[in-house]
Parts: C-alpha cells; structure tokens; sequence
C-alpha cells in the first residue's frame, strides 16, 4: 500500500526527512509519532503527492512517485481520505455539503449522496447536525466531520494528520476508536500523533520521526 | 451532465454564500460598464449631434442690387450643384421687403419709394457628410458664381464647430480602446481578489482529489453570472442616462436633438462582458492552482 524506498526531501529552511525507509501494508493501522516539527506532516504530504522527494522513490498503491504527473495527481487523491489538525471544513457550507463534497468531485449522483451522507454522519455521531455550520460545532464534532467527509468516498487509504491535537482527551480517544472501526473495514490508516500516550498498547506499529529520521518504536 | 449542473449551482450558490463579495464585485463592474455604455452611447450620438448643428449653419448670399429674380433663379441652380451644398433657398425682392417688416415693422418700400432689398438666397450645406465640413471651400465656390455682392455666414464658429468634432472622431476610437483596457484590469483584479478570498477551498477541493477543471468551472461560472448581473443593470441605467439627457435638452436648452440609446450597445457589452469575465475567471482561478 505505502512504501517508501530512501526517501529524502528537504524544504527550503532545511527541515524535511532524511533517507526514510517504511512500508506499511494494506488494511494496516500504523502510528506515526514524533515532536513537532520532525517531519510526520512532511511524510504525509509526500504520500498525497503534495511534495515529491529530492531522492528515492514512494509507491502508493501501486503507483510510483516518479510515474505521477499532475494530471495524475487528483486521480491519487480520490483514492485517500485525509484528516487534519486543523479540519480544512469549508466555512462557507453546511456539514452536510461539506460531507458531500468528495462525492461530488466523483460524480456521484445526487440521490446516492444524500443517503451516503446520512450515514457517514451516523457513523461519526453526527446525524443530526447536517445543516450546522462548521463554527456552530465543537472542536470535536468538527474533527468528527472532518471523518466522515474523508470515509464517505471510501478510500483505500485514510492519512490523518494529528487529527487530536486540538481535542481534549476524551474526543481524542474517541476518535482513535471511530478510526480502529473503519479500519476493521479493510481502510488502510496513518494516523500522526504526538501524544504517544494516546496510542501506546493498541496493538499497532508506531513509527517514529525525529529529525527527519525514522524508527520503529 | 450531473457533474455539469452541480458545477453550474455552485457557481450561482457562491453568488449567495458570499453576498458582500459578489456585491461589491457586481458594483466595480457596473460602474466600469456603465462609463463604458456612456462613452459608447456618446459617441453613437456624436454624429447625430453633428448633423443638427450643420442643419443650423446658414450661409446668406446677396446678389447684386440690379439682378431680378428670375436672373437669381438661374444663380441659385449653379449654387445648388457646388459640392456641399443641400439646399439654396431664394428670397426675392418682394419677400425680402417683408421679412424686413417684420423684423423692422416698417414698410421699407414707403419710406423710401422704392425697394432697394436685393434678391438673396439662404444656403444650408450637406449635413451628413463624414468628413470636416471646408465651410471656407464652399464660399469661394459660391462666390465664383458671380453677380453676388456679398455673402454673409458664421465662418468662425463652423469652422470651431467642425474642428473640435475631427479632434473628437480622432480621439475617441483611442479613449474608447484606453476604457475599455481599464474596464477589462478592474474586472480581472475584482474577479482575482473574489477568488483569493477562497484560497481555503481551493486548497481543500484539490486535497480531496478534485479536478483543476471541477475547481475552476464554478468560479468561472461565478465570474460570468456577476458579469450578467451587472450588465442587466448597466441597461436600465444607460437608458435613464439617455433619458435624462433629452429631458435637460428639451426643457432647459434650445438644442432641438434627441440622443439614441442603441441597444447594440449594450449587446456588444453583454458579449464584451461574458468573455471577459469568462477568461479573468478562468485566469484567477489558474493562478491559484499552481
């Protein structure tokens, strides 16, 4: 699903990653974890194709990085779900439309989506919030929906970049559980992390960044 | 086709969900088309405003005291056919005695006991032609008929007249091109800072796997649909323009003209408009994909 063969990548004040080898399987949950700024988001944005690397090669399911073009790239995306810190919901759009988004951008008609939707919005626990606004919803709900509109196209791939690090403790632990049930669907999943107590004894490889170099932990 | 008409709604829900944008975007552009439609009905109506003023040029020719009437007949065929001449109207002996009556109130006849009015004619010059009227031409023309004694006409303001309307015609194709270059720079930028304003999505649509093209399209059709609102209502506002105008004309002036709203003026900013639109969008929305 994910490997990464020798892949470097330098951003222009010198942080990035360095030589990274990882491989993670499909239908696996991994963990990356590290301190900010040791390259966790640098690794996720080289998997969507957002960075290409200096040196070395990735595949993502099955696709070579040095393959992809930008035309290509979009066709990539629409095969990864992504969830980050910081939601990226569109203010503008009720949660409903904001769910719908990724169904539309695959040409989904609109009597399937209303239903997809649904339950997508079910799944998260947010069923009866499709017409609010991302400001009219907490910190965790938005998280929440931030889920639902990565899950709703089904992807192969769901990459989720510090999905926690603006939820208390207990959204965050809910959250992890939400992301382990969709793994049991066969979701391949990397979450990020910096709060390793939140995803120590799961039974899931945690790989570990630090300066730009990784580890198994 | 669905994908095509959800592009299309969106584009018009944007219109909605940002209100104050769209406004403010619809305003720049209705202003801008406006002075557009303006200097464009202006210069429509230039010509027209030119041909009353020629119909008002009149050029008074006196024959000599002992030529008849019928001898002046004859004159006035050789006046008709000098180029630029519409018409020559004769006023004979007898008439001229009475329009001095009734300018004078007296009879010229009895205060002297004979009429010494001579037989004169009121020449007006062709006013359609595009060129600068050479009213100075046309009275060496006149007077080479012979027999007139003399020829009386308002040369200097003709020829100011006919001056600054050749400065106009020169002028106008290069203010009109200056405009529009300005009109075509405001649609652009109001229509890039609206698409700045939603860098966020952008950024969001392409991290979901979307299209530069399923990106691009509702600002595109945003650019247009603001385009056309403004433009609908650059129409009633040309027309009042106009309106008020002739009004002003005809109530506060002695200027018997009355201007023309052509409505291919405001088809030709229509289709000015969309195509503008259609490329700034196209443009400022590219310029935020790369």
């Amino acid at each position: 699903m994910i490997e990464f063969h020798n892949v470097s990548y330098a951003h222009n004040k010198g942080y990035g990653v360095n030589n990274l080898n990882l491989k993670i399987d499909e239908g696996e949950f991994a963990f990356l974890i590290g301190p900010t700024g040791s390259g966790k988001t640098t690794l996720m944005r080289l998997i969507y194709f957002d960075l290409f690397p200096d040196s070395g090669s990735l595949t993502i399911n099955g696709i070579r990085s040095k393959k992809v073009t930008k035309r290509k790239i979009p066709l990539i995306r629409k095969s990864i779900g992504m969830v980050f810190q910081d939601y990226k919901l569109l203010s503008d759009r009720n949660l409903f439309e904001n769910i719908a988004l990724p169904l539309h951008v695959l040409g989904f008609k609109n009597s399937n989506i209303a239903s997809r939707v649904e339950e997508a919005l079910e799944l998260v626990g947010l069923e009866k919030k499709e017409k609010h606004f991302p400001n009219e919803l907490s910190g965790g709900e938005q998280q929440r929906a931030c889920l639902a509109r990565a899950i709703i196209k089904e992807p192969d791939l769901i990459l989720a970049d510090e999905p926690t690090g603006n939820l208390d403790p207990v959204a965050s632990f809910e959250l992890v559980r939400l992301l382990e049930t969709i793994n049991e669907t066969g979701t391949t999943i990397l979450m990020a992390s910096h709060n390793y107590n939140l995803i120590k004894g799961r039974g899931r490889p945690i790989y570990e960044l630090k300066d730009g170099v990784l580890r198994i932990r | 086709m669905g994908k095509f008409i959800y592009l299309i709604t969106e584009g018009l829900k944007n219109i909605w969900r940002h209100k104050m944008t769209a406004m403010t975007s619809a305003f720049s552009l209705f202003i801008a088309l406006y002075i557009v439609g303006l200097i464009a009905t202006a210069g429509n109506n230039t010509e027209k405003v030119l041909h009353y003023l020629r119909s008002k040029y009149k050029i008074e020719v006196f024959f000599k005291q002992d030529i008849s009437n019928e001898e002046a007949v004859g004159l006035i065929h050789k006046i008709k056919k000098i180029k630029g001449i519409r018409t020559a109207t004769i006023i004979e002996k007898e008439d001229a005695v009475r329009i001095f009556k009734d300018q004078f109130g007296e009879d010229i006849t009895d205060l002297l006991g004979y009429n010494p009015l001579p037989v004169s004619a009121v020449v007006n010059v062709r006013r359609t032609d595009q060129n600068i009227l050479r009213v100075d031409n046309i009275i060496k023309e006149i007077q080479k008929v012979g027999e007139i004694e003399a020829v009386k006409y308002q040369g200097n303001l003709i020829r100011k007249i006919e001056k600054n309307f050749k400065r106009l015609s020169n002028y106008l194709p290069y203010l009109s091109g200056f405009i529009i270059l300005i009109t075509v720079l405001i649609i652009y930028n109001t229509i890039k800072l609206s698409v700045y304003s939603r860098k966020e999505l952008i950024r969001s649509l392409q991290l979901i796997g979307a299209s530069n093209m399923f990106i691009k399209l509702p600002f595109i059709f945003e650019g247009v649909f603001i385009g056309i609102l403004s433009i609908i209502l650059v129409f009633p506002a040309l027309m009042g323009s106009v309106k008020g105008a002739n009004y002003i004309l005809s109530n506060y002036t002695s200027y018997g003209v009355n201007l023309a709203f052509d409505l291919s003026i405001w088809v030709w900013l229509l289709s000015m408009v969309v195509i503008i639109t259609f490329l700034s969008s196209y443009r400022a929305a590219t310029s935020f994909l790369k």
